[in-house]
């Protein structure tokens, strides 16, 4: 019963890489089956040495005996090597393949996950986990396999030799063994413990001169350098510290290793040393016995060295398996039909009753929300910060779990829409224009989909920043981002929103997306976007006045739902709310257009 | 697709194993801990002697004792060999711990300098290199040179020494069979170093891949609503299995490779042992040597193969060494543009007064500020207007000296601020700026900035007098409490409150506000005002205002636009005017005046 709990616990544990190791259980025996050949061969060496020196006693041996077992052992030692070598890569590529597949699957499902998932997530953990911890992982399948396999059939091998060649010797000789693998186990625990607090201290010294030099100015403006230097040289001294620590136990491990060693080289001459002086064991079985010792140490040390790593390996695997365990909140686009029949174009009408919604455990932002939108209508959302509107935006593209029953675009229910249908159909440009650090080709076409130079460079037309890419050296296979063109804000958001149009979608979501536009501009992209054709239904985030003149209906935020609507005419006669908001966009509008050189013709 | 990444930019490039200029400068600062480099190479022959001696031990005993029989001496020798064993064991240990601590008391050193250095560059320099690089010379580079210190340069010598102190005690023993070994040296030496060479290169390979995958897993994490958005799972996971299935077979080149020369070195040592017995039997037949001779050279030929091996991978670390120091010394190069005057003029009794004679402010041919000619007189509180990009904060910035005037000069009280010590300047005008930067520490931290001379009395004084001190005392743990990176569990408005306790406690004679109140909201306006109202009681003030309320207490108003001076009057007169600041004032300010009548 326990032990049946026993093996259920360890099923659970390593139910990430059972099905990998699974797939390889052949692979695994046949680096089994050239691991023993390795270790074979290589404990025939010191056999031959044994023999060789032997024969140089024996003054009556054949003519050609000793170039025989010559020969003999150089053949031995290429067999050894070429097989060895065999082995160790048989056996390591395992462990990559793992790796791979592993990596792989980690990577795929990171893909499925959503916001709310990501929401709570720090990106570099995510990104840790996907990588050192899946190397962890590999180090458990690989090395981990080779070496306890390895030591094993090292003793397996070596031991009934050496008890046959002298039980009594061989038991005093190995009899500090158990203290070397012991004290192997401990000594790389304990420095695991201390490299991580190394690693500790070096990541937060990084930290202080990241912070240090981004708040320099602060530290200038008080002349605190003098002090400030003294800061960071505790912060050196704390690394310093951690690595003295860390180098008391460090320094331990080869003097060690080398230690035992000599202890089994005194124990030999010891014990062994009398024996052949009382002839009881030849020259040659004193030789074999040192060249056995020889064999045996690394591996009991690099045993003891393993099970630490195997360790880390587990913990490893139960970070990843946090992640490849938890599920998307909105459908996955994995378990959608690729191959459904083509749907017809949809008109594009939205239709929003009594919409609650809140982020994760957060408050209500928005607040039994109900709207209806006409198919190709190009409707404007106003509002303070936090009034809602990003978060309609944000449930209308379902990047967060919607009730069901609550959304319907062309009278199909949202929350249990086909994922690619949805996506096909309905684009978004985020308030975050987020751009990889790749070429503007690809920006504009992230889903590598099939759009010729012409469609591109039309769009790019659209969003007017066409004459812009057009001086790029490189035009639209510019890299964008550190290694190369760094684009501004405005550029940014232009980006951003033709890579939403050339998605083709009928429903098209604008968060906030002329920001850092200049007014000139937006006005213009703003003419683009009601000639384009086929006509699309527009739900824009505005931000200047020029946008809500543009906007067929105009819907007023606040505390999460919508206060006023109606055009940009029927508003300003209505709405008092409305009409102060306008003045405010209109007065800061005309204070920017300030700096400009239209002021310094005021000037005498 | 992306172009695979070139590593050969500053930050991976390999130099020379070794530049005697450079490390002539590396020596200045391991100066300082000659005894433990003293007693790290006093150490080294003493390791030497004591490996070699004991095969030559076993040498006795195999002859004296072992084959004859006569066990007379035997037991001296045995506590010889116990001796040399435990004398090994404490030998090394020291070794390694003086080469480590002498590697890190060294980098501690540099690692202080460096940082001191860059304290004291300029505001220029740090706007023309990425923070991330510099940071990266004060962490990563000097652990380079410790590693160089700790497992390469005494441990270079001491494998060197081991190798010829072997040698010497074969050819010693036995000149012709110490002949065949010899023979296998080459082979051995050209192999390691080819191998190694393309094992460095493998490996980098891997990393940078490595990289690659994590550059796009963070990409992908922080782009996760677009990539949904726009169905690029597909793509991005074929794009990503590319670097993965590289990076595969990278590291299974890696691996082989390491498992060749692993395997390289053992088949050699084997071979060789096997050549030794072959060529000894002779000798051994005619008497020219003995079996415990025979037996001395295996033990030999197995402690030479593999510092030999380790030899080529302390190369590497010297390379990566040598790199890091010619990038770390390139830094400490590098002088600030503005420091210290080598001659100090006496200074002027303070009354506070500042002038600007002229300055021009630019950067390459685009001048920022033109012909700036101003006055303010001690006690005076000055706004300065204009719309964004006018040069307003550049103008402050001249005063403390963190800016320094292309032409013209900025006097205090008559004397040029580049004749004042940069310390006294900097602590005589205090800034409060747009947002108050919050270091990772404690609200007293953020407050004293590490000020031996500001004590807790002073430190409670300067938050009653902002203001401060209610949201503190609220806190659970007062002016302990930890604030996080940036004061991420501050309000806009604490942060700026604690930016004016700041003030308070360091006291400057001299006060510039850059837009303090522009990124509060206006619960917590009410309170900066006030606390701003008192600091700038009996002090000379330069205000960059944006917000009515910053004008109102002012004296003068300086309208600044497109890096001139155009206006400058009371409020009054400039309205009177009908210039500039009157059309300024009616599109920034009325509404707030409307809003305030309300």
């Amino acid at each position: 019963m326990f032990r049946d709990n026993k093996v259920q616990e360890w099923r659970h544990r390593l139910r990430h890489v059972l099905p990998h190791i699974g797939n390889h259980v052949k692979a695994f025996a046949v680096g089994f089956v050239l691991l023993a050949l390795t270790n074979a061969s290589a404990a025939t060496i010191p056999y031959l040495l044994k023999l060789t020196t032997e024969s140089l006693t024996t003054p009556t041996r054949g003519p050609h005996a000793i170039a025989h077992l010559v020969l003999g052992l150089i053949l031995l030692a290429v067999v050894n090597a070429t097989v060895r070598v065999r082995a160790r890569t048989h056996i390591f590529g395992i462990g990559r393949t793992v790796e791979f597949e592993m990596r792989q699957r980690y990577h795929a499902h990171l893909l499925e996950l959503d916001a709310p998932f990501f929401d709570g997530e720090k990106t570099g953990d995510l990104v840790a986990r996907g990588n050192n911890d899946i190397t962890s992982i590999r180090m458990f399948i690989g090395p981990g396999f080779l070496q306890v396999s390895n030591t094993l059939m090292v003793y397996a091998i070596t031991l009934p030799v050496m008890i046959g060649l002298d039980a009594a010797l061989t038991l005093l000789v190995l009899a500090p063994f158990p203290v070397v693998l012991g004290g192997a186990r401990v000594l790389t625990r304990r420095l695991y413990r201390l490299s991580r607090r190394v690693a500790d201290r070096f990541g937060q010294l990084s930290g202080f001169v990241q912070e240090s030099i981004t708040g320099l100015s602060v530290i200038r403006n008080h002349a605190r350098d003098g002090d400030w230097c003294r800061r960071f040289a505790t912060e050196a001294h704390h690394l310093y510290e951690a690595n003295v620590d860390h180098t008391r136990l460090q320094s331990l491990f080869a003097p060690l290793t080398m230690l035992s060693g000599g202890i089994g080289a005194i124990l030999l001459l010891t014990f062994g040393g009398s024996e052949v002086a009382a002839g009881r064991l030849t020259i040659g079985d004193f030789v074999a016995f040192s060249g056995y010792l020889a064999i045996l140490i690394w591996p009991t040390v690099g045993l003891g060295w393993i099970l630490t790593v195997m360790q880390r390996g587990l913990a490893s695997l139960e970070r990843v398996g946090r992640i490849l365990d938890t599920q998307p909140f909105v459908a996955s686009p994995e378990h959608s039909s690729a191959n459904r029949p083509p749907t017809p174009r949809w008109q594009g009408g939205i239709t929003i009753n009594h919409l609650n919604f809140s982020f994760a455990n957060g408050p209500k932002v928005l607040d039994d929300l109900s709207l209806v939108i006409p198919p190709g209508g190009f409707i404007g959302l106003v509002g303070r910060v936090g009034s809602g509107k990003s978060a309609l935006l944000n449930t209308l593209a379902r990047l967060y779990p919607i009730p069901e029953g609550c959304i319907w675009i062309d009278g199909m229910d949202l929350a249990t829409m086909d994922e690619t249908l949805l996506r096909t159909h309905l684009a978004m440009a985020p308030q975050e224009s987020f751009l990889f650090a790749t070429t503007l080709r690809e920006n504009l076409n992230p889903g590598n989909r099939q759009i010729a130079d012409e469609a591109l460079w039309a769009t790019l037309q659209t969003v007017a920043m066409e004459r812009e890419v057009a001086e790029f050296p490189l035009g639209l296979d510019s890299v964008l981002g550190e290694r190369g063109i760094t684009l501004s804000g405005g550029q940014r958001q232009r980006v951003a929103l033709a890579r939403s149009l050339l998605a083709d979608p009928v429903i098209l979501l604008l968060d906030d997306v002329f920001s850092s536009v200049d007014a000139h501009t937006e006005e213009q992209i703003l003419n683009n976007l009601k000639t384009m054709t086929p006509t699309r239904t527009i739900l824009m985030v505005c931000h200047r006045v020029a946008a809500l003149h543009h906007a067929d209906c105009i819907h007023l935020m606040e505390g999460g739902r919508i206060v006023d609507s109606g055009n940009h005419a029927e508003l300003m006669a209505s709405s008092t709310r409305y009409q102060t908001l306008h003045q405010r966009m209109a007065r800061k509008e005309a204070l920017q257009s300030m700096a400009t050189p239209a002021l310094v013709e005021v000037m005498p | 697709m992306t172009p695979a990444v070139h590593a050969d930019t500053e930050e991976t490039r390999f130099g020379r194993f070794m530049d005697w200029r450079l490390f002539a400068r590396f020596l200045s600062y391991a100066a300082p801990y000659r005894r433990l480099i003293v007693a790290a190479l006093a150490l080294l022959p003493l390791s030497a002697l004591v490996q070699m001696t004991q095969p030559f031990l076993i040498k006795q005993a195999v002859d004296q004792h072992l084959t004859t029989g006569v066990m007379e001496g035997f037991p001296l020798l045995l506590t010889l060999f116990s001796l040399l064993v435990g004398l090994q064991f404490v030998i090394g240990y020291i070794q390694s711990f003086t080469n480590t601590l002498l590697g890190q008391r060294v980098v501690r050193d540099i690692r202080n300098h460096l940082f001191s250095h860059l304290v004291a560059m300029d505001a220029g320099y740090f706007n023309r290199q990425a923070s991330g690089r510099l940071t990266n010379r004060v962490v990563n580079d000097t652990e380079a040179v410790s590693q160089m210190v700790s497992s390469g340069l005494v441990n270079l010598v001491s494998d060197f020494l081991l190798l010829v102190g072997i040698g010497v005690s074969m050819t010693l023993l036995s000149p012709s069979l110490s002949m065949v070994t010899l023979l296998a040296m080459p082979v051995l030496i050209i192999g390691t170093v080819l191998i190694t060479r393309r094992m460095r290169l493998i490996q980098r390979q891997g990393r940078i891949l490595q990289g690659r995958m994590a550059g796009q897993m963070t990409e992908e994490v922080e782009g996760a609503e677009v990539l949904r958005l726009f169905r690029c799972q597909q793509h991005r996971r074929h794009l990503f299995e590319t670097i993965n299935r590289e990076h595969f077979r990278t590291v299974l080149d890696s691996n082989f490779l390491e498992a060749f020369q692993f395997s390289f070195i053992e088949a050699a040592s084997t071979i060789t042992i096997a050549l030794l017995f072959w060529y000894g039997a002779g000798m051994v037949d005619q008497g020219e040597t003995t079996i415990g001779t025979i037996i001395a050279f295996i033990d030999y030929i197995r402690r030479i193969f593999f510092p030999i091996r380790d030899l080529s991978g302390k190369f590497t670390t010297m390379q990566a060494a040598m790199t890091a120091l010619e990038r770390i010394f390139n830094l400490l190069d590098t002088q600030p543009a503005i420091r210290d005057q080598s001659v100090t003029a006496p200074l002027p009794v303070f009354r506070g007064e500042i002038r600007f004679e002229d300055c021009d402010f630019g950067y390459g041919d685009a001048l920022v500020l033109q012909h700036i000619n101003a006055t303010i007189t001690p006690g005076e509180k000055v706004a300065i207007v204009g719309p964004t990009g006018a040069g307003k904060t550049s103008l402050v910035k001249l005063i403390n000296r963190i800016h320094e005037p292309t032409r013209g000069e900025v006097f205090i009280d008559g004397l040029p601020v580049r004749q004042y010590p940069l310390r006294t300047l900097r602590r005589m005008v205090g800034m409060v700026q747009q947002e108050t930067f919050i270091f990772s520490g404690t609200i007293a931290q953020n407050i004293h900035l590490d000020d031996p001379a500001i004590g807790p009395r002073e430190l409670h004084d300067a938050a009653v007098q902002s203001g401060a001190i209610t949201f503190i005392e609220r806190l659970p743990m007062g002016m302990e409490t930890v604030l996080s990176e940036r004061g991420g569990n501050l309000s806009a408005g604490e942060r700026q409150l604690l930016g004016i306790t700041r003030m308070f406690a360091f006291n400057p004679a001299i006060l510039v506000m850059d837009e303090a109140t522009s990124s509060v909201d206006t619960l917590s306006e009410q309170i900066i005002q006030t606390a701003l109202k008192r600091l700038l009681q009996h002090r000379t003030a330069l205000i960059i205002a944006h917000r009515l309320p910053d004008i109102r207490h002012v004296d003068r108003i300086l309208v600044l636009v497109r890096g001139r001076i155009v206006e400058s009057g009371t409020h009054e007169t400039l309205i009177e005017k009908k210039g500039v600041y009157s059309r300024l004032y009616a599109l920034q300010f009325r509404e707030e005046t409307a809003s305030m009548m309300d």
